[in-house]
């Protein structure tokens, strides 16, 4: 039989999202792959250039649409490091607390959509009901469901109102008993070891090579945490284990992901302790009042203020649901960002789709792109 | 890892190349080089200095000057690493690193088609984000999104 490409995409189920994969095959065999990718850009860096600090927080929700606040925390400490700004500690457990319950939203919606692709229709009934939990507490502090504006340059917009806490542990209690029933499904179906064992391997070494990281790099035995190889916010304070396993494969992704929730469980456990027992501001002092002002404030004399502020750098990285984030920020004293930079965990792993779709079936594409986790919003920004 | 310690070293490796390190708070530092000594630095820091991981490829457009930022991640220093390069804006090119690290791929299309900077011998320099045959560079200080807004106003510095 002869050669052919053909395009998955850009509406096909299997994309999670918009775009092009372009595979060659012979017979069932793929030989080659190109993704074609920007059916969802918007140019977030573009806008951002004409945005205040504060106005880019509503960007950064529609990034990557299933870890929003992850991406607010990813901009907004690379942010206050440019304005020379620090926010208080207990905005900062606010923000671990965030990043982790987005964590886990991101991890259930990606095992609802991955086991779905399988063609397992009631795990993924499962997984939407437990993660409108988490979206109940996200809505009950920050109005939102989806996207959440809740941080802010030198803090969050407000502080948890009483209740949300113990609302937390008793949706921890409940989720840490789902998961035993996730794996029991998954991991006790013979149907699904069939489909997930041995199939889009991509070793250790292929991943530094290609700069893959996130759950596909723990799941070739590389135990590569930011939240633990370089602690930001306050999580050298907390306990947790990184997440790791060894065989490389789709179903190493599956228990990397699986993992991964119990930790953030255990860690959001220590979260809502700490919070319970130091309250406290949730601003920082001294933040200048224009950086949320959409409009320049007129002077005493009804002159237009010119604003000035230090210039500064900033980076920061963190340990996003989907791998590792980094935001670059460029502050040359004005009221918008001289430049925004973000490199989005997703984009690298897909740049890399050839070394670990070349040699499956095209029946196996579905399962091995389901385990990458793609989130189109974030890759095209 | 000490930013005086790495600069040391690279002092030692390239003396009067124009390497400059300066300190970057909460990372190893930030390297100021001259587009010549890319590949050879590139290839020094993977090496020497473990930097294994590129995170990612930045490009900034100064008007006259376009920078180039690198992003290197190392396990064993567990410290990210800032490079930083200018090209002139008349001709801006810039020898690929994609042959040290194959992760700068995409990085670099990108780089391109945002903000024009040409990467010589880098394997499959075409469009990504943008259809082909697109003729901007969208992030371009001279691409406006929209005309600034006139106000007649007098401007006092504060």
């Amino acid at each position: 039989m002869s050669e052919m490409w053909i395009n998955m995409g850009p509406q096909h189920p299997m994309t999670h999202g918009l775009w092009n994969l372009r595979v060659r095959i012979e017979g069932e065999i793929i030989l080659d792959a190109d993704p074609e990718m920007g059916y969802l850009h918007r140019g977030i860096e573009k806008i951002s250039e004409d945005r205040h600090y504060n106005e880019i927080i509503t960007l950064m929700d529609r990034t990557c649409y299933v870890a929003g606040i992850a991406w607010e925390h990813l901009y907004i400490q690379a942010a206050e490091q440019a304005l020379h700004v620090t926010p208080p500690e207990r905005a900062e457990y606010i923000r671990v607390l965030t990043e982790e319950m987005q964590r886990l939203a991101s991890h259930i919606m990606w095992y609802a959509a991955f086991v779905q692709d399988l063609g397992l229709m009631s795990p993924f009934l499962y997984g939407m009901r437990d993660r409108d939990l988490l979206l109940d507490i996200f809505q009950s502090f920050t109005g939102g469901r989806l996207t959440y504006e809740y941080m802010r340059v030198g803090g969050v917009r407000n502080d948890l109102p009483p209740g949300t806490t113990a609302q937390v542990r008793q949706t921890m209690d409940w989720l840490m008993d789902r998961f035993v029933e996730y794996d029991r499904l998954c991991l006790g179906s013979d149907i699904f070891r069939r489909r997930c064992d041995d199939i889009g391997v991509l070793k250790a070494n292929d991943c530094v090579t290609y700069g893959v990281t996130g759950p596909m790099l723990r799941a070739a035995g590389v135990a590569r945490d930011l939240r633990k190889d370089r602690p930001y916010a306050v999580y050298d304070q907390l306990e947790f284990d990184v997440a790791r396993a060894d065989s490389a494969d789709v179903t190493g992704r599956y228990l990397v992901r699986l993992q991964e929730m119990r930790q953030s469980v255990r860690i959001l456990r220590q979260v809502v302790d700490w919070l319970d027992g130091h309250p406290g501001p949730v601003m920082a002092e001294h933040v200048p009042r224009w950086l949320g002002a959409p409009y320049a404030p007129i002077g005493r004399e009804g002159y237009l203020v010119k604003r000035s502020y230090p210039k500064g750098l900033g980076f920061s990285a963190i340990e996003e649901p989907h791998g590792e984030a980094a935001a670059y920020v460029v502050n040359e004293g004005g009221e918008h960002p001289y430049r925004v930079k973000f490199r989005s965990p997703v984009f690298v792993n897909l740049s890399a789709v050839k070394k670990y779709l070349v040699g499956y079936r095209v029946a196996d594409i579905p399962p091995i792109l389901g385990s990458v986790d793609v989130c189109v919003g974030e890759v095209d920004r | 890892m000490a930013t005086d310690e790495l600069n040391q070293r690279i002092q030692q490796r390239f003396p009067d190349r124009g390497i400059t390190v300066e300190p970057f708070e909460g990372l190893a530092g930030r390297v100021l080089f001259p587009p010549a000594a890319a590949l050879e630095l590139f290839r020094f820091l993977r090496d020497d200095r473990s930097f294994h991981h590129l995170s990612f490829v930045a490009g900034v457009d100064w008007k006259s000057e376009r920078e180039v930022v690198y992003a290197l991640w190392s396990d064993t220093e567990r410290d990210y690493l800032l490079l930083s390069t200018r090209v002139d804006a008349s001709d801006p090119h810039l020898e690929s690193a994609t042959s040290v690290w194959p992760s700068a791929n995409w990085h670099e299309r990108e780089a391109w088609e945002m903000v024009g900077i040409r990467f010589d011998h880098h394997p499959d320099l075409r469009h990504l984000l943008m259809p082909d045959g697109y003729e901007f560079h969208p992030l371009l200080r001279s691409f406006k999104l929209h005309e600034p807004e006139e106000l007649e106003v007098k401007v006092r510095h504060v």
